[in-house]
């Protein structure tokens, strides 16, 4: 089968999506601005058996779609088949090597689920595992510099929300928001190598975040990381901060929460 | 605003069928209400259209001119939503834009029928707004700021599903309904298959609910009901960076890549919109980017200059069945009854509450159930209240 119109740029892949302990395999050629989600709905629709996978938004934004592909993590919804067929990392932070095809020349790629949370089914996770350390309460929206505009008008009474509670501790940021770039997709905890009792990049990236959004918890967000499962079990590989699809860094976040920690205990002492 | 509880009790079991935002806020209501709830999806939460969605929260002007009703409930809606999920909704406001004279002159009328449908939209300066937005076109020619923001598509249903599933609703993703037994006008029962498994597993049930979006005439087909549903692709584009932090649209009638909607670290310019007879493996129109991408633009020069992100379609619900692009079908919803069976189609996302209280109060009426939607009255649980439980 193939996507839509076969062209000349059309690019042969043989497709192999775990499901339990073994893959499913489904030959076809793709147009190469088509992603790997795409391919698993075009298989999907043309009533293939695909192994059960998760997404939502296809744009990166709600983070359910990620899987190990050719051993390293990814959204399936952002990764072009264009870059598959290219020279890339077959680990986190690994050199880019050549493309592996098989004996008749197609793409190889393969899907496993992310590490480190059950599996549903085929590559579909339950990331509660991974996400569980992320304060349930951590705000999701933050301000937004005016950067040099005017600031947002007032809103008229015909469109203000008088009686709303915000969470956490009934606050709303003040002017323009936005949401927090991290979309807990949970790929960085799938890539952290630590094996050891570790509460997570993600987790300890949204730790910094509130400390440094809401200074009256700080001290709580410290005391989460200067546990035995904080920030100590960190080898700083930065597994983390290269697989991550929205540039947040967790090692950065971690290795800011590491010195907010040594400036607390120089402070106290 | 404080947790609620459900007030009595029935014995009466329904089945909702799809996972989107409808089925999300649908499984709450109810199970506020007293029923005994279980939702299946066949895939992930919000796999269909509700999570493909730019994410605009609509304050209905938009629709204004053409519809003052569905206007005014966008309006409620968005207030009722910045309420109750306010942590899933960056609400900083919209401009439209007029970018020619035909643009400059429909601007009183639309300011008109917003105003008539409670939505307070009011002419500003053009340096006023740019002021604001520096990215707005300078060529603009008129500029109007309304209360529109944008909102997190996957993470607003999913705080409806904890918070249903905290009332004791079964919340079944991965489980596809298979076959519905109705008969003689009472139902009896669905199949279901979870993912990877052989293995089907009947659910008795009192009442059966199919809020499945674009997929209701295959649903209502199991069934041996025809439900007329157009599913309508639209392509949407996202670029990265944020343009703006407001939702700029083009002072017009409604038509092709005319929004521009900031979400996260995105700015998506939205949308088209094509007739397809299969929701299922919807591809975004390639022909579509180049067009959208110069409509942004207009709005906002510069916009194509940025590195593109993803591209993607969704399959609108529309209510009924089309002869043309579907444009002429309303952007309402309606409960379609069945005998045993209810389907809720059409609609948009902003109004998936009210979507829902129609159609539980419509189960509410078969089982001569006296309890008011109360789905309005309380902030909803978190999205990550979802994930713990699921652990």
């Amino acid at each position: 089968m193939s996507s839509g119109s076969k062209s000349a740029s059309s690019v042969p892949l043989l497709v192999r999506v775990r499901n339990g302990d073994a893959f499913a395999e489904y030959r076809l050629d793709a147009e190469p601005q088509r992603t790997v989600l795409d391919i698993l709905e075009m298989l999907r629709s043309c009533g293939e058996a695909v192994p059960a996978y998760r997404h939502s938004c296809h744009h990166g934004s709600c983070g359910t779609c990620g899987a190990i592909i050719n051993g390293v993590e990814a959204l399936m919804c952002l990764t072009t088949v264009a870059s598959l067929a290219s020279p890339r990392p077959r680990l986190p932070g690994g050199p880019a090597v050549e493309p592996e095809r098989d004996g008749r020349g197609a793409f190889v790629v393969s899907l496993e689920p992310l590490a480190k949370m059950a599996v549903i089914s085929g590559i579909a996770v339950s990331p509660g595992a991974a996400l569980a350390g992320i304060p349930l309460d951590a705000a999701y929206l933050g301000s937004v510099p005016d950067d040099g505009r005017s600031p947002l008008p007032p809103e008229p009474p015909a469109a203000r929300v008088e009686s709303a509670v915000w969470r956490p501790a009934g606050r709303r940021p003040a002017g323009r928001v936005r949401f927090e770039a991290c979309i807990e997709c949970g790929l960085c905890v799938s890539a952290c190598p630590v094996a050891v009792p570790f509460i997570g990049p993600a987790a300890l990236a949204a730790i910094n975040r509130e400390r440094e959004k809401r200074p009256e918890r700080a001290a709580a967000m410290r005391a989460l990381a200067a546990a035995p499962d904080g920030v100590g079990p960190c080898g700083r590989h930065l597994a983390c901060s290269r697989v991550c699809p929205q540039a947040v860094y967790p090692g950065k976040h971690i290795q800011l929460l590491r010195t907010a920690l040594a400036q607390a205990d120089t402070a106290g002492r | 605003m404080c947790t609620p509880s459900i007030r009595q009790r029935h014995p009466h079991r329904v089945c909702v069928i799809g996972g989107g935002g409808s089925g999300a806020a649908l499984a709450y209501d109810l199970s506020l209400r007293g029923f005994l709830v279980t939702l299946f999806e066949k895939g992930e939460l919000t796999s269909g259209t509700t999570g493909r969605h730019h994410g605009q929260l609509h304050s209905g002007a938009r629709y204004a001119v053409g519809d003052r009703d569905i206007a005014r409930e966008c309006m409620e809606e968005t207030l009722v939503l910045r309420r109750i999920v306010p942590d899933a909704i960056e609400y900083n406001g919209g401009v439209f834009i007029a970018t020619d004279d035909a643009e400059a002159d429909y601007a009183p009328a639309f300011i008109a029928a917003c105003n008539e449908a409670g939505i307070p939209a009011r002419e500003v300066p053009i340096a006023e707004a740019r002021s604001w937005e520096p990215a707005i076109t300078p060529t603009a020619r008129r500029t109007v700021w309304v209360p529109d923001g944008s909102f997190d598509a996957f993470r607003v249903p999913l705080s409806f599903f904890a918070a249903a599933r905290r009332l004791g609703a079964t919340i079944r993703p991965f489980t596809e309904v298979v076959s519905i037994d109705v008969t003689a006008g009472t139902a009896r029962s669905v199949t279901v298959r979870r993912a990877g498994s052989d293995h089907d597993e009947r659910v008795d049930c009192d009442y059966i609910v199919s809020a499945t979006g674009a997929w209701a005439g295959i649903v209502g087909a199991m069934a041996g009901f025809d439900v007329p549903v157009t599913p309508a692709p639209g392509t949407m584009v996202a670029v990265r960076g944020r343009v703006t932090d407001m939702v700029l649209s083009r002072l017009a009638p409604p038509g092709d890549g005319d929004i521009i909607v900031p979400q996260r670290g995105l700015s998506i310019i939205g949308t088209t919109q094509r007739v397809v007879d299969n929701p299922d493996g919807i591809l975004p129109d390639d022909d579509d980017v180049a067009f959208l991408l110069r409509r942004a633009d207009e709005l906002a020069p510069g916009f194509s200059a940025r590195a593109v992100h993803a591209i993607w379609a969704a399959a609108r619900p529309l209510a009924g069945a089309s002869t043309g692009d579907g444009r002429e079908i309303s952007r309402d919803f309606m409960v379609l009854d069945h005998p045993g069976m209810a389907t809720l189609i059409g609609g948009k996302a902003t109004v998936l509450r009210a979507m829902a209280e129609k159609a539980a109060d419509h189960v509410c009426g078969v089982f001569c159930v006296n309890e008011p939607c109360r789905t309005r009255d309380f902030i909803l649980p978190t999205w990550r209240d979802w994930y713990t439980e699921a652990l």
